[in-house]
């Protein structure tokens, strides 16, 4: 089989040979020679013919292959013989290799992976930016002028995604323009696009997601009536699972837009012959127009341009991407390290069991270099049917973590949380084999090098040299195992704390059971939230209800510069608008002075509530009840949204809380102004319903219903849950980061403990003798702890070491609050948990030493 | 023809065949003995060429295109593998043995000149 492949057959060869040696014999019997004596010299000076045979064999190109296809064999024979170490590598490299899959997975769906429509990297997001402002939404005139321009543009599609509701469940919906599908032409499953022929029609294209969450996914869907907020739509099709929208968050339904929505997002396929540079030079004058009456102050429009980002992939490639998401990764890829560690370790213990047998091959004349390649070839068989096991074990543990992230969400923000499907393709196969044949590469080449070098006739007498070397490698490889796990459990136990830091944030204000109404878009929001008020506040159900400018927990209030008149101005104060019943439907105390009163509220009075902190910052140990605030803009510019507040009176003073976001903390200072529901500026809303269960979410939707014909503009999450959510972040990251340093830390015990119970073995003659010589089972259990204390004890070292660099790097990461990430507590903590770990590690090795019978092993010879 | 005791014989240097078998093939095709024998005779018997080495030189040479082979029949009537210079040979040959002259000059330079045999 192999001849067939080779250039020119073997026998050729010989023939030529054959051929050369006639010659040089009939030369030499010319010259005078006995037939005889020229085949003798003829003989003597072509040299081996073997040996020739052979060095022409080995110059042929093909031999590689018929070697490796042996090598295989030989690799594949070999593991058979020893399935328990084929399991034990193929599993502990499969664990990593999965790990490294599964980030890899998720970075590919979000950055790497191309939209699956036609030509995806002629697709460009429009926006708009100019010196002092920016934003990525137009009017819908803003389409129709861009979608003029085909000079530039093969087409200009638009889409406004929002909530819907169809029979109880929330759907994202995207509003698109006509032409959307075509131009994108998405793969479909079932049915077909809609079109520009289709004009208004009530139609309806599903994506897969959709089609699963609405329909089962019935095939026979097609023509089905599909209600959403009250109106009917007819389903004309399903797309592939491929593709999901134009950004990360996946659509459920996609519907052709028959009113004109507020606003748009715009995407355009570029020419090609047009450059994105071309394209915003030459939408300049348009973009100016533009922003000219987009924005309200006159100096925002100041260098005002298009802006055109790359559509290919949901979030571009960027160097700051990678600074955020590199140190991630490797966090992932050092317990493929770890893995890989254990795996060397074993492939080193079998390489020394096997000295005998490779002593034997090299001693028969194969070179080192054949070894090598023999045992890396073993290594790869290893290192590709890990690939394999990981690839499925990374689906598993995929599809687990989707269904773990929808139940662990609060149930509010799971209705409305969509994930890109994670799904392997041709980029993730090619990852998970190159990591496959690196991490062979890693975990073989060293056992391989050492093995070939044996001394040959030491082995075969059976001795076993190099092990002392060997087992030097091995502690080391054990040292690094410990240090990289002590890195891993430092960075899990920073980041739970961190979290159980920020849980413990007292909020300064009571969350429980007040549901809190946002109205989304951007139009005439305030009408909303003001017929929204008044329908609730005379609402039976409704105990309580207050109109803010914006809700705790959702938005950081904004910032304003005040301070006492003459005072200089400080930073870091916060303002907020609220109604009277804020307080009380909060349970914020008023802790001196009183709340404000409805009449102050509606005539908008030059009043204020101040926060205890903003007391103490104006008036340290004064009285701050009727002293004055003088309030402007941090550039000194007036605060647009407080026309005429230029000065106000102090009230009262309320207790303080965490007005945005937990990881910020309690506010360094706060100013409430009064206002009511008719405000321009009360665009959301707190509901304490009478009763726990009086105002449930259908109840609400009922409500909102008879408020606006458009029931998704109003936004409800129970206060609690979006407290939750805000800790959702930490508590997957305590989650993930434990995981990874738990498997990391089974593998390192793992790999000490083989280790300890090498040496064992290796030292049961000089442990007989020391207990024959009178050791107590004490001093032998000391002799295996020690040296499991020793390389634990160095690892540990390094460990904290590396780990204090890595916290560095981490904290550039990782948002953290009140914590310093050099902490003691999980330094403290990860060098126990090591400790821990050598003694369960040297736990059994060392009751084996203990039971050691010195007159057995002195009997038998090693 | 071995006038010469072989240990008194050069032994080639790895790379130097190379060279010499293109060298030959400057004169035309020749089969694998031919070449030997022509390096010998050229070198007046300096030169020792290891018969069993020439082949997978011979291979090699093959395989980087620098000659090609075909069989066919010698000039006493056997049947043998003949060897041509190919194209690429011939300008591997005209580099090779500038350089080989270099290095000869440069050697010679560095021993100076052969001491009086006493």
């Amino acid at each position: 089989m192999a001849a067939f492949w080779r250039r020119r057959p073997q026998e050729d060869f010989s023939d030529e040979i054959q051929a050369h040696l006639e010659h040089e014999v009939e030369r030499l019997i010319e010259s005078g020679m006995t037939p005889q004596a020229a085949r003798h010299a003829a003989r003597k000076s072509f040299g081996s013919v073997v040996a020739a045979q052979e060095r022409y064999y080995e110059a042929n190109r093909w031999m590689w292959l018929e070697q490796l296809v042996q090598d295989l064999r030989y690799a594949w024979r070999g593991l058979r013989q020893s399935p328990a170490f084929l399991l034990t590598t193929v599993l502990t490299l499969a664990v990593g290799l999965s790990i490294v899959t599964i980030a890899f997975t998720i970075f590919n769906v979000y950055v790497l992976r191309p939209f699956a429509v036609a030509d995806p990297s002629s697709l460009y997001g429009l926006g708009w930016r100019s010196d002092a402002s920016g934003g990525q939404s137009f009017r819908w005139t803003d389409y129709e002028a861009l979608r003029e321009r085909t000079d530039l543009f093969d087409a200009v599609i638009a889409d406004a995604t929002r909530f819907g509701t169809s029979e109880g469940r929330t759907l994202s919906v995207a509003f698109v323009s006509d032409n959307y599908l075509e131009t994108l032409s998405p793969a479909m499953r079932l049915g077909r696009p809609f079109t520009r022929a289709d004009g208004e029609a009530p139609v309806v294209v599903l994506s897969d997601q959709g089609w699963g969450r609405l329909f089962a996914r019935d095939r026979g869907v097609l023509g089905k009536d599909l209600e959403l907020d009250g109106r009917r739509f007819t389903v004309i099709g399903v797309l592939r699972p491929e593709f999901t929208s134009l950004d990360e968050m996946p659509r459920d339904i996609w519907i052709p837009m028959a009113q004109r929505p507020a606003r748009v997002e715009i995407t355009a396929r570029l020419r090609a012959a047009v450059t994105p540079a071309q394209a915003q030079a030459a939408l300049t004058p348009l973009m100016t127009r533009i922003v000219e009456e987009i924005v309200k102050r006159p100096e925002e429009v100041r260098g005002a341009r298009a802006d055109l980002r790359s559509q290919a992939t949901p979030i571009p490639l960027t160097v700051g991407l990678l600074t955020v998401f590199a140190p991630i990764f490797a966090a992932f890829a050092l317990v493929l390290v770890t893995a890989c560690a254990n795996v060397s370790n074993v492939m080193l213990s079998r390489a020394i069991a096997r000295h005998k047998e490779i002593a034997v091959r090299l001693s028969l004349g194969a070179s080192r270099a054949r070894i090598v390649r023999q045992l890396l070839t073993e290594g790869l068989v290893i290192a590709v049917l890990a690939g394999a096991a990981g690839l499925g074990l990374a689906a598993w543990a995929l599809r687990a973590g989707t269904a773990l992230f929808f139940t662990t969400l609060p149930p509010a923000i799971a209705a409305r949380a969509r994930l890109a499907p994670l799904t392997f393709d041709r980029r993730v196969f090619l990852f998970a084999f190159a990591a496959a044949a690196a991490t062979a590469l890693l975990f073989a080449l060293v056992p391989a090098l050492r093995a070939s070098r044996a001394a040959l006739t030491d082995a075969l007498r059976g001795q076993r040299s190099g092990t002392l070397g060997g087992s030097r490698l091995r502690s080391a490889l054990v040292v690094g195992q410990v240090a990289v796990s002590l890195v891993l459990v430092v960075v899990a136990l920073t980041l739970a704390r961190n979290g159980a830091v920020v849980a413990a944030v007292p909020l300064g204000f009571d969350p429980q059971g007040v549901i809190s109404v946002n109205v989304r878009g951007e139009e005439n929001e305030h009408t909303l939230a003001r017929r929204l008020a008044e329908t609730l506040a005379v609402d039976p159900r409704a105990a309580e209800v207050a109109v803010t400018a914006g809700n705790p927990m959702f938005i950081r209030s904004r910032p304003i510069a005040a301070a006492p008149p003459g005072a200089p101005v400080q930073g870091g104060t916060r303002f907020t608008l609220v109604s009277p019943e804020y307080f009380s439907i909060l349970r914020i105390p008023i802790e001196r002075g009183r709340p404000f009163s409805a009449g102050e509220a509606a005539a908008s009075a030059r009043v204020a509530i101040v926060s205890r902190a903003t007391a103490q910052a104006f008036w340290p140990g004064a009285d701050p009840i009727g002293r004055t605030i003088r309030i402007e803009r941090p550039e000194g510019r007036p605060v647009e949204e407080l026309p005429g507040y230029a000065e106000v009176t102090v009230v009262g003073v309320a207790g303080d809380v965490v007005s945005g976001f937990m990881v910020d903390g309690r506010d360094a200072g706060h100013i409430y102004l009064p206002m009511t529901a008719a405000d321009p500026h009360a665009i959301a809303l707190l509901v304490r319903p009478r009763g726990d269960r009086a105002l449930g979410p259908d109840a609400l939707q009922e409500i909102f219903r008879r408020v606006s014909p458009d029931p998704e503009r109003f936004e409800d999450v129970p206060l609690a849950e979006m407290k939750d959510a805000q800790m959702y972040v930490f508590r997957a990251a305590a989650f993930v980061g434990s995981l990874l340093g738990a498997i990391a830390l089974v593998l390192s015990v793992a790999g000490l403990y083989g280790v300890l119970a090498f040496t064992l073995s290796q030292r049961t003659r000089e442990i007989g003798i020391r207990m024959a010589l009178g050791a107590t089972a004490g001093a032998v259990v000391r002799l295996v702890m020690g040296q499991s204390a020793r390389l634990a004890g160095i690892g540990a070292l390094i460990g904290l070491a590396v780990a204090f660099a890595a916290m560095k790097v981490l904290s550039a990461v990782v948002t953290l609050h009140e914590v310093s990430f050099l902490n003691l507590v999980p330094f403290a903590g990860g060098a126990l948990v090591v400790a821990f770990a050598a003694i369960v590690a040297a736990f059994f090795p060392a009751r084996r030493a203990t039971h050691v019978d010195p007159a057995e092993t002195l009997r038998a010879e090693a | 023809m071995t006038t010469r005791d072989d240990r008194d014989r050069l032994v080639l240097m790895q790379g130097t065949l190379d060279v010499l078998i293109l060298r030959t093939l400057i004169f035309g095709a020749e089969h694998g003995q031919g070449i030997a024998r022509a390096i010998q005779t050229t070198s007046d018997d300096e030169l020792l060429v290891d018969h069993g080495a020439l082949y997978p030189a011979l291979q090699r040479l093959e395989a980087q295109g620098l000659i090609s082979a075909k069989w066919g029949t010698s000039s006493n009537n056997r049947r043998a593998r003949f060897y041509t210079l190919t194209k690429a040979g011939r300008a591997r040959l005209a580099r090779e043995s500038s350089r080989w002259r270099r290095l000869a000059a440069a050697m010679a330079r560095v021993l100076g000149p052969e001491p009086e045999q006493g």
